[in-house]
């Protein structure tokens, strides 16, 4: 996949856990212009290791001077959140993708209802602009552990005027979802970017209120989860790979010189698809991509996320 | 005899794949009508022998949630459900003569309804895609709308060359009803239009015309 190479303009601590990158061409010219809901894969060079990162484009998506994300501290991760806080520093080179936006707002819906869990603000902060923009009805609802740790209110409650709905959990503040989802016009669709139980919450809450499947849309990038150590065989390039506990599979067939396609790195997208010749213990599957019952007959695995709980994977690749 | 021009071929071509496993994805599959589990009311739109679907609708349960039957007892059949759905269907149920008044009450349903009411819909297949029609301003995508077929099998028909959409089309081959093109009556559907396209089918050959076969009853 073609990338772009950016330099770090400017690095912010917004939270004792949050840091706000500023990214800019490292030529300085132009970079591509994106859709509200866009993310990039950031690639660290790290010592001895390759992290690809997916995080989501925040900026306005009419400013193409400049790109912006943000990265939580993950202190129990595999490290490339770790690394984007301790060793990224302003002047250093990076690796991006283009941006792909696999949350985008919906261009028929009458109303949007936003809901955001911590640092799953991010994409909304872009699609806000964009429904600014064309004048779109909308309704933001943030809800986070404490106002001391929160992101961006600041700058939300500046961008969204009366739009903007807050609950901090350290104050005992929750979303009704059932309140807020039984009482929306016909046309509205309802977008959840967060911790995996809200996504969860929200996706039943307005399933079981009658919200047809496509008014539903979530962004949930799963990190790739840490596991226990597994051989994989790739049956067409006829070698054997070690995945380590802490790298996903992914990432060990990139570092073993196998092309591999790959989108969203986290489960999302199914770009990174792979065909399962064998399999001695079943899979772990943590993406949120194939069906169930997909996921059931073990014939495919996102390599970006999941896992086998076996010894032993034959893959054809 | 072998077409030459893009038009001709169009025909001749969907005519031999038409014979076994032909399938052009716009064409719309049509369901039986079965209640969403899920919903926070429901609405039911039927003309003619639609009434049919909606009896049966009953048959599967009567809902917890509140439901509003919307039907009209006109139609290419002359099948009318009207007393049996009285019945069956003790509030909520609302007769109408005509399609306009149908529709014209679905839009008012439409106002001051929210996410949860669940829309379903038996009939021919133009009042199908006329109530989908009647959804679309009110933000309401065309797949969440269940659709049972009944009744003809009659096909609205639009037409490439001047744009006019005529209705009831029954055979292959039609002419247009605004330009008096003889038009071949495609499966390629549009969901925007609610209707089969339809190309000229002798523009090479004026006047040269395949068999008219009446295939859409």
């Amino acid at each position: 996949m073609s990338t772009i190479n950016v330099k770090v303009a400017a690095i912010e601590a917004v939270t004792p856990l949050i840091k706000h990158f500023t990214l800019v061409h490292e030529d300085g010219s132009e970079l591509p212009s994106f859709s509200g809901g866009s993310h990039i894969v950031v690639t660290m060079d790290a010592e001895g290791r390759t992290y690809r990162n997916p995080y989501s484009l925040m900026g306005s998506p009419t400013d193409t001077q400049a790109y912006h994300i943000s990265v939580r501290r993950q202190e129990s991760s595999r490290g490339g959140s770790l690394f984007m806080h301790e060793h990224v520093h302003v002047g250093m080179r990076l690796k991006i993708t283009h941006p792909v936006n696999l949350f985008s707002l919906s261009k028929l819906a009458h109303k949007h209802i936003l809901i955001a869990g911590g640092i799953g603000i991010t994409p909304f902060m872009s699609q806000i602009e964009d429904l600014k923009r064309v004048g779109a009805d909308y309704e933001l609802h943030y809800a986070f552990r404490a106002y001391e740790q929160a992101a961006f209110v600041n700058e939300l409650e500046e961008m969204c005027e009366g739009h903007l709905h807050c609950y901090a959990d350290s104050q005992g503040e929750r979303i009704d979802l059932n309140a807020l989802l039984s009482q929306q016009p016909l046309g509205s669709h309802v977008y959840v970017c967060g911790p995996s139980p809200m996504v969860v919450a929200v996706l039943e809450t307005a399933r079981n209120l009658g919200w047809p499947e496509n008014n539903i849309h979530n962004e949930e990038f799963s990190s790739p989860p840490v596991g226990e150590p597994f051989k994989v065989q790739l049956a067409k390039s006829d070698i054997e790979i070690q995945v380590p506990a802490e790298m996903s599979m992914l990432e060990a067939i990139e570092a073993a010189g196998v092309k591999a396609d790959s989108l969203c790195r986290g489960g999302v997208c199914g770009r990174c698809e792979l065909t399962v010749l064998e399999t001695d213990g079943g899979i772990e599957h943590h993406d949120h991509y194939l069906s169930d019952s997909e996921k059931v007959s073990c014939r495919s695995i996102m390599p970006c996320v999941s896992r086998t709980k076996g010894k032993r994977l034959v893959l054809d690749l | 005899m072998v077409g030459s021009g893009a038009v001709l071929s169009v025909w001749l071509i969907e005519e031999i794949n038409m014979e076994r496993g032909y399938w052009i994805k716009s064409k719309p599959v049509y369901t039986s009508l079965k209640w969403h589990e899920k919903a926070t009311s429901h609405l039911v739109l039927a003309t003619g022998i639609g009434g049919m679907a909606v009896l049966k609708l009953f048959q599967q349960m009567h809902p917890t949630q509140p439901v509003k039957v919307l039907y009209g007892k006109y139609g290419q059949m002359e099948a009318d459900y009207s007393d049996t759905l009285k019945m069956v269907v003790p509030e909520g149920l609302h007769i109408h003569k005509f399609d306009d008044a149908l529709l014209t009450q679905f839009q008012l349903e439409l106002r001051d309804a929210q996410m949860g009411l669940r829309i379903y819909v038996a009939g021919s297949e133009g009042f199908i895609w006329d109530v989908v029609a009647a959804a679309k301003p009110f933000g309401i995508q065309e797949m969440e709308i269940m659709k049972e077929q009944a009744d003809t099998l009659a096909r609205s028909v639009y037409c490439v060359h001047c744009k006019t959409i005529s209705k009831y089309v029954t055979t292959n081959i039609t002419a247009c009803c605004g330009c008096e093109r003889m038009l071949f009556v495609r499966d390629h559907f549009s969901r925007n239009l609610g209707a089969y396209m339809g190309l000229m089918v002798d523009a090479e050959s004026p006047g040269e015309l395949p068999a008219i076969e009446e295939i859409y009853p």
